[in-house]
């Protein structure tokens, strides 16, 4: 029997395949020799695995593809194929392939003949299950929302990933009120709470994200140092970087505004515009960052990887925000990433000087016009792409006159979240009801659909009500 | 009781878990024995593995346990394995069949880190989360982590307590029929272009960061407008410092060097600032940084003279001192070279802080300072030099008449005189070859008077072949006159002593190279004397052929 490990490695090369035959398929008519010769490879790429195995099953879970339930892990470059195979089996509501046994050539090519033809039907699943049913080699399963998800599982998920999110943010509160103080602050202890923030962004990055949408809490400064981290994390997810990386990029995050701590509190709580002579000490909060780290945590990699970002995160991508250099660098990768969530979480924040947030898609479009200028526009790409098109925390109104609450993205429908209801369709206010967009009636029609996006701060709805 | 051979098994897998503890780290990844240690314990987990798919250790703070079974107990601090794992909040460790030896021995590297001696950022939960082992999973208890236990209750609670109110909701409702339509934010495609620029971006991510850093700091400099924040950007440059020379990058040394000396040469730089400036450069001159140089040079890494030569530049003479302590430390050649010569560059700056390592008590040490005293070519050396000259090492007596030499002063020429006595006769010979270096007349004078004593001839034959090859330097009409003199000499007494004196003369003529003295060498090419025919054919066929 191959080793597991033989099987994860070779695996991302497998989708890629898969991809490239489905891609071939787009283009050539069935029978070419194109197709004929992708999909000869495919079979040679996978007939080792199955009979290693004995079944195999490759699956789509959330963003993910699983084979034999190990997440398959890719490098960037293959990134568009996946992305290209996923959209390709959320058009069929296909959810998993199952190999049963070696499958030959013919086999594979009706397969994929079949696959092709689908996309055309009213119903792509049983068009495709139907049509490949005479194939002993192959099976299909539908495509499932939310990987092994029941609601009482589920609720047990949203309690560790609310006590994770909390335990993070009263966390930072210690250790800023330490630093504050003066205290020498060791890393270990914060590298286990980013770490479990990591699992969590890695595990349940929606349910996470929906955390950072809550905004009323009276200490801004540590739940947004908690906010940015973990949507830097979310978005270095996106990127591809390992889980090393992310720790590394979660750390960084939280600590980017540790200068602040410098910034006399009247001054930053302060109802009012600042003044030119208060704008610029706060426009020195970077400078202030870089000491208190190098202070604080001496000079190593992490140190200096954490102050350059404190430095760099108020730069901007054009080099015209603050500081202003005499000689000229260039951004460090993770500041444009903490740029990026430093804006969202503060735009869409409750602040003293601003007690109105502006709503998540207010300010994705503010960030849509600032992606070039302030913004990176590549990773703004994948920002957006992260948050999804209906934010969390987006109040919406439905086709059947209910409104709600955007609960949780849907990775596989990015235009069809989960919504809480608040107010039913006789504008009766309700509770507890969350419904999936993308349920369909028998007809395989939408049973409901997003028809308006409304500012939920603008009627002071509280996201807390609805989401903890 | 009869013990099940499952855990038997899981037994001889603790065993073999705490004698890799032991011994794991004593050996480098090529030597046998490590390997040895992989394969046994990756053994004794195949065995389990025969019984059970999985095998769990349940942690706790002195006992693990095994499908209820207590299979290790242990009550020590140290040598712990069940307190180990506990300590950092692991509770249970489930190894998969299928476990492999990479993993096995990634996990007996994490095993066998030594956390009180190494500085690490990381502890043991942080380690394995980071290998992200496909056959190990383990259960974390991090309730140690939470700050305040109360916090989310309270934090809740008080959100919670902002209430929407039921009128405001009822406004939204109404206002959902009014507003705008769906906000066009749409998916954003990701083209090739852009996943290659990421890609590019990712791989510049790995470049080191120390020179970003040093330019942050130097902004922060430029922009202090307090003593204390002076202090602190100093404070960051002498931390940058540190390190770089740890990681064995002097560049970024140079760096800081080069734009501190920028700013201190600038006019428009107050005193005050300058003050501050100047102690980046005494903290590069100072004993731990020297400490530390010393250290990389031994570790075996190539070093780039041009980019060292360029560090010692910055160095005031304060680091001498501190170089010349370490010089005796280092176990390498090539590190002590890289010593010596940044001690013959600075040096000049003060030649006699260089001159107090010669009082070292290792007499290698003042071998290398007498080497580098003379290389330093200041005349003022030699006054220090000739209060070596009587060391009770021989080698340092050699190496500093060899400087005197090197150096040529006139000062010099008595005491060489009178090493041209000394009892040891490589220190005889050395005199003799400091004072062919010095060329001077004196020195001339000196050799041919010591050729002319009575007690010459008596010397050893290549004593005396090392003095006339000396000689030879001079290739003036008096020392060939000199020389021919001494090869007609007739004596009567002592006549092999006066052959071999004859036969360094005529190789001596040999080597001067005169064809006028090629009438006497033919002639006395025919002499009876072996070694004085085997002399003069040899040095007729250099001043002929030039061989």
């Amino acid at each position: 029997m191959a080793s597991k490990e033989a099987v994860f490695s070779g695996a991302k090369d497998l989708i890629n395949q898969l991809s490239v035959v489905i891609r071939t398929s787009y283009i050539h008519s069935p029978g070419n020799i194109a197709i004929i010769t992708a999909t000869d490879k495919f079979i040679s790429m996978i007939n080792p695995l199955v009979t290693s195995e004995g079944e195999l099953t490759l699956e789509l879970g959330g963003e993910f593809f699983y084979l034999n339930e190990t997440r398959i892990r890719y490098p960037l470059e293959y990134l568009s194929n996946f992305d290209f195979l996923s959209r390709e089996f959320r058009k069929r509501e296909l959810g998993s392939i199952v190999f049963k046994g070696v499958p030959k050539g013919l086999d594979m090519q009706d397969f994929f003949k079949a696959f092709m033809a689908s996309v055309f039907s009213q119903t792509p699943f049983e068009t495709l299950s139907e049509d490949i049913s005479t194939i002993d080699s192959l099976g299909i399963g539908r495509l499932r929302k939310v990987r092994d998800e029941n609601i009482e599982g589920n609720a047990d998920i949203r309690r560790v990933v609310k006590k994770a999110y909390f335990n993070a943010v009263s966390f930072t509160r210690g250790v800023i009120n330490r630093i504050k103080s003066g205290e020498r602050v060791g890393i270990r202890k914060a590298k286990r709470i980013v770490e479990s923030m990591v699992d969590m962004v890695l595990e349940q990055e929606q349910l996470l994200l929906a955390m950072t949408s809550i905004k009323d809490y009276d200490d801004y400064t540590y739940y947004h140092s908690v906010n940015v981290s973990i949507l830097s994390v979310a978005l270095g997810q996106r990127l591809g970087l390992s889980k090393k990386a992310l720790t590394e990029l979660g750390l960084v995050s939280l600590f980017h505004d540790i200068g602040k701590i410098e910034i006399p509190l009247e001054i930053l709580n302060k109802p009012t515009n600042f003044t030119n002579e208060e704008w610029k000490l706060v426009k020195k909060h970077p400078f202030w960052g870089v000491r208190a780290i190098l202070r604080l945590q001496g000079f190593d990699y992490m140190a200096v990887r954490t102050a350059i970002c404190a430095f760099e995160h108020h730069m901007n991508y054009d080099f015209l925000g603050y500081p202003r250099l005499r000689s000229p660098i260039e951004l460090d990768f993770y500041s444009k990433i903490i740029t990026l969530a430093d804006q969202y979480d503060g735009m869409t924040s409750s602040r003293v000087y601003s007690r109105v947030p502006m709503s998540p898609d207010t300010a994705l479009s503010i960030m849509m016009e600032r992606a070039g200028s302030q913004l990176d526009p590549v990773l703004f790409k994948f920002f957006i792409n992260m948050v999804g098109v209906f934010p969390v925390g987006t109040l919406v109104m439905l086709d059947t006159r209910e409104l709600g609450l955007v609960q949780q993205s849907e990775p596989v429908f990015l235009d069809r979240p989960r919504v809480v209801v608040i107010m039913n369709n006789r504008g009766e206010k309700i509770e507890g009801k969350v419904v999936d967009l993308t349920e369909r009636d028998p007809d395989g029609k939408f049973l409901r659909t997003i028809v308006k996006t409304m500012d939920p701060n603008k009627y002071r709805i509280n996201l807390a009500d609805y989401m903890l | 009781m009869e013990v099940l051979d499952d855990i038997k098994a899981a037994k001889e897998v603790i065993s073999a878990l705490l004698k890799a503890k032991k011994s794991f780290r004593m050996y480098p990844e090529n030597n046998p024995m490590y390997a040895k240690i992989i394969d046994d314990t990756y053994l004794k987990f195949k065995n389990f593995f025969d019984y059970k798919e999985e095998l769990t250790l349940k942690l706790k703070q002195n006992e693990i346990y095994c499908d209820l079974e207590q299979i290790y107990y242990s009550t020590q601090k140290e040598d712990n394995l069940a307190l180990f794992f506990f300590k950092d909040g692991l509770r249970e460790i489930t190894f998969k069949n299928g476990f492999a030896k990479k993993e096995l021995e990634d996990f007996l590297k994490i095993l066998t880190v030594d956390y009180d001696r190494e500085v690490l950022d990381d502890d043991v939960v942080t380690l394995m989360w980071e290998k992200d082992f496909h056959n190990v999973k383990y259960v974390v208890d991090e309730s140690f982590l939470v700050e305040d236990e109360n916090y989310e209750t309270g934090a809740v609670q008080d959100v919670k307590g902002k209430a929407t109110g039921g009128d405001d909701l009822a406004r939204a409702y109404s206002d959902a029929f009014e507003e705008h339509g769906v906000k066009e934010i749409s998916i954003v495609p990701l083209t090739d272009k852009d996943l290659h620029i990421l890609v590019k971006e990712i791989e510049k991510d790995g470049n080191e960061k120390t020179s970003k850093i040093i330019t942050i700091i130097f902004e922060m400099l430029y922009q202090a407008e307090n003593k204390s924040e002076y202090e602190d950007t100093v404070h960051f440059l002498t931390d940058a410092i540190d390190f770089s020379i740890r990681h064995g990058n002097l560049e970024s040394v140079i760096d800081i060097m080069m734009r501190t000396k920028e700013i201190v040469d600038s006019p428009q730089v107050s005193g005050e600032i300058k003050k501050y400036l100047n102690l980046v450069f005494s903290f590069a001159a100072s004993d731990s940084v020297i400490k530390l140089l010393g250290e990389f040079f031994d570790s075996g890494v190539e070093i780039d003279d041009k980019i060292l030569n360029e560090y010692i530049k910055f160095l005031d003479k304060s680091a001498i001192k501190p170089f010349i302590t370490i010089l005796g430390d280092l176990k390498t050649i090539p590190a002590r070279k890289h010593i010596i010569n940044a001690l013959i560059t600075l040096g000049k700056k003060d030649i006699q802080s260089v001159a107090s390592g010669l009082y070292d008590s290792r007499w290698y040490v003042v071998r290398n300072i007498i080497y580098v005293l003379g290389k330093i070519g200041d005349k003022q050396a030699v006054d220090y030099l000739l209060r070596t000259v009587n060391h009770s090492d021989i080698r340092v007596r050699k190496e500093v008449i060899k400087a005197l030499g090197e150096l040529g002063t006139a000062g010099v020429l008595q005491t060489l005189k009178e090493c041209l006595d000394d009892p040891e006769v490589q220190i005889r010979t050395s005199a003799a070859r400091s004072l062919g270096n010095i060329h001077s007349t004196a020195a001339k004078g000196i050799l041919l008077q010591k050729l002319s004593g009575k007690n010459f001839i008596k010397k050893d034959f290549n004593e005396k072949k090392e003095f006339y090859e000396v000689l030879s330097h001079w290739k003036d009409n008096d020392v060939v006159e000199f020389i021919m003199a001494a090869i007609k000499k007739k004596s009567f007494f002592k006549r092999a002593m006066n052959d071999e004196t004859k036969a360094c003369a005529i190789y001596a003529l040999g080597l001067i190279g005169n064809k006028d003295v090629l009438p006497l060498l033919q002639k006395v090419k025919d002499s009876n004397n072996r070694i004085i025919r085997e002399y003069a054919y040899t040095a007729v066929k250099r001043i002929e052929y030039g061989q």
